[in-house]
């Protein structure tokens, strides 16, 4: 979409097409985009249309027009959206002021070649290696009431620390567990946009002696847009789409609301309405506006 | 979502497994010189996965194949996967036969025409039931859907030897104020009095259920379920009032807790009692006989003297058949021999990988309640006590209300307690907003 807008802007180039080109960018074009509407856009329109009506998900004949009737209901009627939305909210501010900091900061001293790097750099990585669930699965191992770490403490379940049942501590304690994980994966986008900034560039910036915070905010930070501008959609994402780790840990109770789980609580099992898909719509609109928005101005400074 | 995608691939694995099963056993019964009475092979899927039931299932299994010839592919699925995907399950490739929930949970999807209609069976094997079962395997269209396998009553547990040691006795903790007693004298020696977790959603609607239909009576109950009565009731609040007086009680953590968290406390002698269905005694046995003899239960106690402890939930569970299986007859001749008192017999006989026997109360009349061990006995006269037996919240009333609406609702109340009027308020409201039933 954004593509596109950037092409038309540029001067136009005429270019002639033989018929073998014209097949081939058709078979190449065409094929994949007939698969991404099919499995992407159609199903997501499909969740749209359906997020309008009263359906409990058996036998298409029994689906009726609802209007707003969901969304009103989640906005007006149902708690669990706005707790959802409130823990989602701390999970972008988390990720995008604790942990994709962290994670620059380990791939900007891990590229200066510390002591040690080699060592750190797998440490760092090693989680991300392991999906989300089975993260989820080794730190509900560790923390749930009969876990390891209440058994260090020698301390039963009658008496545990409650590390996820406490509602004042419980997010930070998944937030933990997520930033476990991502710190690893944004410290390697970084750390593999770092090695391509050009040797020359922080000479230059030494020598006209610059000091490292200077040298990175002024020199090599906007060197590596591309990144960045890959780093903040992942940040997004991530935290909007957050599912895997609290569904393992808190099962589809909806214990620990997030828009994730809300999405499946309602869509799921013999309680399935369509508020189900009118929160994946939601969930839709909140995670593509701020990337569009973004990718936009990006885009348009671009150009200019 | 990748969960559910594993859930569903697994499931696919499964369906290949018994697409696999299924050539084998039409060999099988190929060499046999075919079936029997031509309902030939079947699959079968189970709620469970947990060692006893499935020695008991597989016993049923084993022992019906035996009689008719008709091989039973025996595919087990986790609990909660298996009600999640219920609605999928069912819609498209399913098992024959399957076990599954009376009341509300199974008439939902007999009125969605995805259960095989079971009367034949009822017409056969009906005389071992009592009416009340009849009832629950009913659909709303009054057609059977549903051939029942065991009960349990839910009621108060505790340990014989803890109750003795705190000087108590059933007939000590019969109404209200002796049941505070009780948790406070267990409170003051270092117990938790009152064990609970909430973490699965689920579990706490026991213990509204009972507080519901002691203080407010069976058909206010029953009618709040229904729709008829409302939430912002200040007879609902009255039961959240009675509710917070236990809070003091119970382990602070709650929320951390699942069923055998709670569960766990009860064994370890840390709780001196626990809401709970009776159904946790086989963990108990597992863990040792000494265990299983020392469980107890008696009926919640009286609050409102109107009602006394006329109301008991107790679940039946059982199976049904999937309209969308292979082999509608089959499965439907695999439940009558289920329902059977034959069937039942191969179940009561089974025996666990320690060669113990595994504790079942079942539906059917012909289980002989002199053979029942004291546990059971006990159960039996929660069960007589009671004028009125209700199914359990989440099978009493909508699924669209009980999982997402009730559960989180009750675990914000426990997050706080005083946030009730708001609860309620947001409880009618959500079912205000529910569509009508079509």
């Amino acid at each position: 979409m954004n593509s596109t807008a950037m092409g038309s802007k540029k001067p136009h180039r005429r270019r002639a097409f033989s018929r073998a080109d014209r097949t081939t960018l058709t078979a190449f074009v065409g094929v994949p985009l007939f698969f991404h509407l099919l499995l992407v856009w159609v199903p997501a329109f499909l969740t749209i249309v359906l997020s309008f009506t009263y359906w409990s998900g058996i036998s298409i004949s029994r689906i009726k027009f609802a209007g707003f009737a969901n969304y009103k209901n989640i906005f007006f009627d149902t708690p669990a959206f706005w707790e959802g939305i409130q823990n989602n909210i701390i999970w972008l501010v988390w990720f995008a002021g604790i942990a994709t900091p962290i994670g620059i900061l380990l791939a900007y001293q891990i590229d200066r070649q510390i002591r040690g790097h080699k060592f750190y750099e797998t440490a760092y990585y090693l989680p991300v290696v392991l999906s989300l669930a089975v993260t989820g699965i080794i730190w509900n191992f560790l923390l749930r009431p009969d876990g390891f770490v209440n058994g260090l403490f020698g301390r039963d379940i009658d008496n545990a620390i409650s590390f996820f049942g406490n509602y004042d501590i419980n997010i930070y304690v998944i937030l933990t567990i997520a930033s476990w994980r991502h710190i690893g994966y944004i410290m390697l986008l970084y750390l593999a946009g770092l090695k391509s900034v050009d040797m020359a560039l922080r000479e230059a910036a030494s020598l006209d002696g610059a000091t490292e915070w200077q040298t990175f905010k002024k020199v090599i930070f906007p060197a590596m847009k591309p990144v960045n501008v890959i780093v903040i959609v992942i940040t997004i994402i991530e935290s909007l789409r957050a599912f895997d780790i609290v569904y393992i840990i808190y099962g589809s109770s909806a214990g620990f609301p997030i828009l994730g789980t809300l999405v499946f609580q309602n869509i799921a099992g013999e309680g399935a309405s369509m508020k189900g898909a009118a929160y994946a719509v939601i969930l839709f609109v909140l995670s593509i506006g701020p990337i569009i928005a973004y990718l936009r101005t990006t885009f348009k400074s671009d150009v200019q | 979502m990748s969960e559910v995608k594993n859930g569903i691939s697994r499931r696919s694995v499964l369906k290949g497994a018994a697409v696999g099963g299924l050539g084998i056993a039409a060999g099988g019964s190929l060499l046999a010189g075919c079936g029997s009475d031509g309902t030939g092979a079947l699959a079968f899927g189970a709620r469970t996965v947990d060692a006893g039931p499935t020695a008991q299932l597989k016993a049923l299994v084993a022992a019906y194949t035996a009689k008719t010839g008709n091989e039973v592919t025996y595919n087990a699925t986790e609990s909660n996967a298996f009600q999640n995907n219920l609605s999928q399950y069912l819609q498209g490739t399913p098992d024959d036969a399957f076990q599954w929930m009376a009341g509300y949970r199974m008439q939902f999807f007999a009125e969605q025409g995805l259960l095989v209609d079971l009367t034949d069976v009822w017409n056969e094997i009906g005389s071992q039931y009592a009416d009340s079962y009849k009832t629950a395997a009913t659909g709303l269209d009054g057609k059977q859907y549903f051939v029942p396998q065991s009960w349990y009553p839910w009621g108060m547990h505790f340990r014989k030897s803890m109750f003795a040691d705190l000087g108590l006795s059933a007939d000590t903790v019969t109404n209200w104020d002796e049941f505070l007693k009780m948790l406070d004298g267990m409170k003051k020696k270092g117990l938790v009095g009152f064990a609970a977790g909430d973490k699965g959603g689920w579990e706490a609607m026991g213990t509204f259920d009972i507080l519901n239909a002691r203080i407010n009576g069976y058909q206010f109950h029953v009618d709040l379920l229904a729709g008829r009565e409302k939430w912002t009731d200040a007879k609902v609040l009255d039961v959240f009032t009675h509710w917070e007086q236990l809070i003091p009680y119970m382990n602070p953590n709650v929320l951390d807790l699942e069923w055998d968290g709670a569960m766990q406390l009860l064994l370890q002698k840390k709780a001196g009692s626990m809401l709970m269905g009776s159904w946790f005694g086989g963990n108990f046995k597992e863990q040792s006989e000494a265990d299983y003899a020392d469980l107890s239960i008696i009926p919640f106690p009286e609050i409102n003297p109107e009602f006394g402890r006329d109301t008991v939930d107790a679940p039946i569970d059982g199976f049904c058949v999937a309209a969308n299986g292979a082999n509608n007859a089959g499965g439907a001749d695999f439940l009558k021999f289920a329902g059977d008192m034959e069937g039942v017999q191969a179940m009561l006989d089974a025996k666990d990988a320690d060669g113990k026997s595994i504790p079942m109360t079942s539906a059917n009349k012909g289980q002989d309640t002199s053979t029942y061990d004291a546990f059971q006995k006990e159960q039996l006269a929660v069960m007589d006590e009671a004028t009125y037996i209700t199914q359990f919240l989440d099978r009493d009333t909508r699924p669209d209300f009980a999982g997402p609406v009730v559960g989180p609702a009750i675990q914000s109340w426990f997050k706080n307690p005083k946030d009730v009027n708001k609860i309620v308020d947001t409880l009618q409201a959500q079912w205000d907003a529910l569509p009508p039933l079509a």
